[in-house]
Order: structure tokens, then sequence, then C-alpha cells
């Protein structure tokens, strides 16, 4: 920071943390608070309890847990599959041919994830494919979503991946497969495995498009949370809350671990 | 085995990066690629690689044309400029690449990658990443992996460019010694420093703004420049322009005796060094002066040729003269060669 005063440096670390607290720090902690509250009915909450974390972690609250691991695993690491061959696959086209497709993988950022929801709800509700009511649709929704953001961490490394590791490879003698499993991939490995995390991370708090597919059978934790929320239960819905919270850091952590790893390599 | 280069051109969309290149490099024979930046070195060398795809011409390997067929199928050695090292792999398996993709036996790819590490002196630095090289280093792992597959063409891209001075000049006497433990290797050799295209090559081919300017035995072509870009690109010559008269030739009114005039070669070109200060030679005026460490580096200017500033090694054990001072400058016969003005 280009301040050197001390009265100077002391002021814009109180503005930093007022605004950090306020807006970053507050929500989690009174979230927390809330999952442990009894009553709150004054400024503090009192009698606290761990019933409402037993609750979300019991019958229903549980399997959406459960659920929303399995679907940011299944769509998300299915997303960073897609997302990297399709970066690749747009890197080695024409000109043409690569901003069409790069503009088609940042479609469903641009649009609002429930019109990707409310268009995937249309149509797989009717023949050929009826996926409406089974998991898939939600699987599908967070694929759809998760696509894109792979595909933009991917392409961007490999804007940054000079062209003549693959082009030294292939004049060693390696079949393009090979030069795609042993130089291309490999130099990637750092790039796919933030996009695993960052798509495993951001499809456990999908909420706007599962919210439009989801079936009876297949609830999120997101979508447990609003409806708690919205029937008032706001003391289950931020233990809730806060078992998703766990969930996803210690996900994203071990998947930042498993990147670490590879970066090392 | 013999590499040919017939017409060939490479476009980049709009941009023409070679433009009709001819060149035959012979095996055992060290062809430089000497030109500035930009000039298509390294795009000719991409298109005998396999590269890039020449827009047209056709690219020959002993007498094959290989124009369509792939990198992988040409058995070309290659050393990129930044060397391209597989950072993810240990230099023995960086080495062992091209073996193991041509399914090379287990035994013999250790066998062979021993043989490359040591020919380059990286024995002890076999379980090594890339990263944990010096420059220098990689160089030379490059330079192992290229020829473990056993090529009999290699192309190497300014390998010495991103060294500094002091290790360029030691690996420049290394690639020296590696020449000539392939005697039988056709070389390509790309490079902007005229130092190592005279060390190390054969023949010296001189590039400018995508084309092939001129191409000539080294020693030929430093001697006896056929042309004025080449004069200067190679060896920084001092180019002056001349009056003919009957057979002789004046350089700013004063005759140069034993230089013979040759029609439409209007430029004299003389090497810095070459030039001596003394009696009854052309009059110029030292405008700076450079000391140089084994010479001192004189800039004149001649008198009667307003346009043009010549350069002037005197030996360091000489007296230099002082600023403003005016000498004359004796340009000894046998030192000169004429060739034709730029005409652009
Ligand atoms: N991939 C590319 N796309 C577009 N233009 C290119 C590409 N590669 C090279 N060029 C252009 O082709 C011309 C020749 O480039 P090239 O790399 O062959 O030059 P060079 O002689 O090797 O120069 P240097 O000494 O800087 O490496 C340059 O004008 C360059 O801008
Ligand atoms: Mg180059």
């Amino acid at each position: 920071m280009l301040v050197w005063t001390k009265p100077g440096k002391a002021l814009t670390w109180t503005a930093f943390a007022l605004v950090f607290g306020v807006l970053v720090l507050a929500p989690f902690i009174v979230v927390i608070a809330a999952a442990f509250a009894g009553t709150w009915n004054g400024v503090l909450p009192s009698n606290p309890t761990v019933g409402h974390l037993q609750e979300a972690l019991s019958g229903d609250e549980l399997a959406s847990l459960s659920v929303s691991l399995q679907t940011a695993f299944l769509g998300g690491l299915l997303a960073v599959v897609v997302g990297t061959w399709g970066a690749l696959a747009a890197h080695g086209a024409p000109g043409p041919v690569a901003r069409v497709a790069d503009a088609l993988h940042h479609l469903p950022i641009a649009v609002p994830s429930v019109v990707v929801g409310l268009g995937l709800l249309v149509a797989f509700s009717r023949q050929p494919i009826l996926l409406n009511g089974t998991k898939w649709i939600v699987v599908i929704a967070h694929l759809v979503l998760m696509v894109a953001f792979s595909y933009g961490t991917v392409a961007a490394a490999l804007q940054r991946v000079d062209p003549s590791y693959a082009d030294v490879a292939a004049s060693l003698g390696a079949s393009p497969a090979r030069v795609l499993w042993q130089v291309r991939l490999p130099m990637l490995r750092p790039a796919i495995a933030s996009a695993a995390g960052l798509s495993v991370a951001l499809s456990m708090g999908e909420v706007g498009a599962t919210i439009m597919v989801y079936p009876a059978s297949w609830r999120t934790v997101p979508v447990s949370i609003f409806a708690l929320s919205d029937r008032g239960q706001t003391f289950t819905a931020a233990a809730e809350a806060l078992v998703l919270l766990t969930a996803t850091v210690l996900v994203v952590f071990t998947l930042d671990r498993l990147r670490g790893r590879a970066v090392e390599q | 085995m013999t590499v040919q280069l017939d017409d060939v051109s490479v476009h980049f969309g709009r941009t023409l990066a070679l433009e009709g290149l001819s060149l035959t490099v012979a095996a055992g024979e060290t062809v430089a690629l000497l030109g500035p930046s930009g000039s298509g070195k390294s795009t000719a060398l991409k298109a005998v690689a396999g590269f890039v795809r020449p827009s047209s011409g056709r690219i020959r390997l002993a007498g094959q044309d290989v124009t369509d067929l792939p990198p992988a199928k040409r058995g070309i050695g290659v050393v990129v400029q930044q060397y391209a090292l597989f950072p993810h792999l240990r230099v023995s398996d960086n080495v062992a690449f091209g073996l193991r993709a041509a399914r090379t036996p287990k035994g013999e790819v250790t066998r062979r990658v021993a043989e490359m590490l040591e020919m380059v002196g990286m024995t002890s630095f076999a379980k090594r990443f890339p990263r944990e090289l010096s420059g220098g280093q990689q160089q030379r792992v490059a330079i192992a992996r290229a020829l473990a597959i056993q090529p009999k063409v290699l192309l190497l891209d300014e390998p010495l460019a991103a060294l500094d001075a002091q290790l360029r000049a030691d690996m420049l006497g290394e690639l020296q010694k590696l020449r000539r433990e392939v005697p039988d290797v056709a070389i390509v050799y790309v490079t902007h420093d005229q130092s190592e295209a005279l060390a190390l090559a054969d023949r010296i081919a001189v590039m400018r703004d995508a084309r092939l300017v001129d191409i000539a035995p080294a020693a030929q072509l430093y001697a006896t420049p056929p042309s004025a870009f080449t004069a200067s690109f190679l060896g920084g010559a001092n180019l002056l322009p001349v009056e003919t008269f009957g057979d002789g030739v004046k350089v700013a009114g004063h005759v140069l005796p034993g230089v013979r005039a040759t029609p439409g070669k209007e430029l004299l070109c003389i090497r810095p060094h070459a030039i001596r200060l003394g009696d009854a030679g052309v009059p110029v005026r030292v405008i700076a002066t450079q000391w140089r460490g084994s010479s001192n580096q004189l800039t004149c200017t001649v008198d009667g040729l307003p346009e043009v500033s010549v350069r002037i090694d005197l030996p360091a054990d000489l007296q230099v003269p002082a600023l403003g001072a005016q000498v004359s400058m004796v340009l000894p016969a046998e030192a000169c060669s004429l060739v034709p003005a730029e005409r652009r």
C-alpha cells in the first residue's frame, strides 16, 4: 500500500478491518451464533444448545449433505473433464471456431442460473430425454454451470504454456496422444486441480438452478437451508449452513492439498 | 542426411515470415542461419522440423519429400530457444522421452540415457528437475534429449542466447566439441550472433526480412561479402562510397592504390581492424574513442563524405589520437572489397 505515515497506516487498517469485519466476517459469526442459539430475543443469543446441529446432522438433513457431496463431485469433476477437453479443443481450433467455443462455454456464467435451471427443466421434461424427477437433472445443471469455470481456468493456463513443449515432444517421435497425456496434461495439472477445487466449491453452494430442477429425492444442502429458512426454522437453517460451510472448507482444503502436491512434482 | 529446402515460403495469417528460401545442408555440414530479429530464422527452422506448414515450396530429407509429414515422423533433433525441457520430468526422463516414444527396450533406454548425459557432462544431475538446473545445464540436457534419438539432422535455435557472456564462450567450445562427436549429422544453427556463426558454421546463410540475402563458406563471406548488408552484419564492416576513374577507385577524392573498380559495385567494404593510421591516406577527423581492452575503437568522419562515419580499431599499444584530431587512414588494398550499393 502506498501509505507510509503511521497514522495513515493505522487509518487504512481500521477502515479495512471495519469493511472486512462488517461485510465479510459478521454474517459468518451471526450464522455460527444462530446455529447454537436456543433463543435470540435480545442483542445476543441466549440458551445455547447443540440441538439444531443434531437436527442438521440427522435424517433428511444428513441425506442432503450426502446429496450435495455426490452432486459436487460428480458434476464438478465431470465439468473439469468436459471443460479441459473443450479448452484443449478450442486452443487447437482455427480462430473463428475457437472464439465461438469460447463464447458458448462462457454462456452459463452470463445467463442467470435460474434461467439455466428453467431451460434444463423444460428441455428434459419431455421425450426423447426424460430426466425430470431424477438426480441426473441436478447433476447436469451443476455440470453445465461449472463447465464454464473449468473451461476458463484451463483455457487461461493454456494461453500461458509455450507451444514449443508440444512441438519438441512431437519432434522426439511422440504420437499426438502421447504428447497430450505425457506433456500437455501434466503441464496443465495445477490449472486442472484448481478448476476441480473451484467447481466443487461452487457446486456445493449452488442454489439458483438447483431449486428449479431438484426432485424431492435429491435435495442439496443449500436447497434445504432455503426450505428451512422459508418455514421460519432459522436456527436449524443456520446449523445446516454451518455444516455446509465446514464440509466445503474441508473439501476445498483437501483438493488444494492435492493441487499443492501436483505442483511440487 | 541432406536437408533440402526448395523455395519454401511461410505465412502467418498475412505476415510473410519466410519468402522463397532455398537451401541445402549436406550430411556432416553445419550451416548457420544468421540475421537480425524477425528475419525469419526460427520460422525456417520450424518449417524443417514440421512445426509450421509452408504455404509453398518443398522440404526434403535425404531426397525424400517430407513437407506433409508430421514432426514425429521426421526423426529430427530440435533444440528450441528456451530449451522447453518438460518441467514435470526429471533430467533422465527428459532425455529418455524420445526413446520411450519409440518403444525402445528398457535396458537400452537406460544405457543410452547414461551415454547421452555422459556426453554432455550431466551424469550427476540425472535425478534433478529442470527448474533445479542453471541455464547452461538446461541447455546441455536439451541437446542430450535431442541427440538421444540419434537424429541425422540437428536443429538448434539460438541455443546460447539465454546465457551470459562468459558461459556463452564456454558453451561455444563445447558445441564445437559436440560437433566432432556427431560427424555425419547435418546441423542447422540459428543465431543472430556473428561470432557464434563464424566459430561453428561451415557455411553461413545471412537472412533479412524473411529472405536469404547471401550464403557462402564462413571465411569467404567474411573476407569478401557479396552485399552491403552482409558486410555490415557480419563483422561490422565500414562501407564507403567510391568514385571510379578508369580502372581505379577513389574515396573522398583520394586514390586507393591497388583497388580495381568493378562495374555496379559502388561501396568499399573494409573491417575496422584492417584500417591503419599513417601517411598519405584519406583524411578523417576523430569524433569519438572507445577503449575495448585489446583495442581502441575510433569513430571518425571523412572529409568530403558528410553522411558516413568510419570505425577504426587501433591496437591498444598505439597512441590514441585526441578527440577532434585530424588523422589520415590507410586502406590496404588486400583488405578492401567492393559491394553493390543498397537499393531498397
Ligand atoms: N506464430 C506466429 N504468428 C504470427 N507471426 C509470427 C509467428 N511467428 C513468427 N511470426 C512473425 O514472422 C516473422 C519472422 O519470425 P521469426 O521468429 O522467424 O524471426 P527470427 O529471425 O527467429 O527472430 P528472432 O531472432 O527474434 O528469434 C516475424 O515478423 C514474426 O513477427
Ligand atoms: Mg527466433
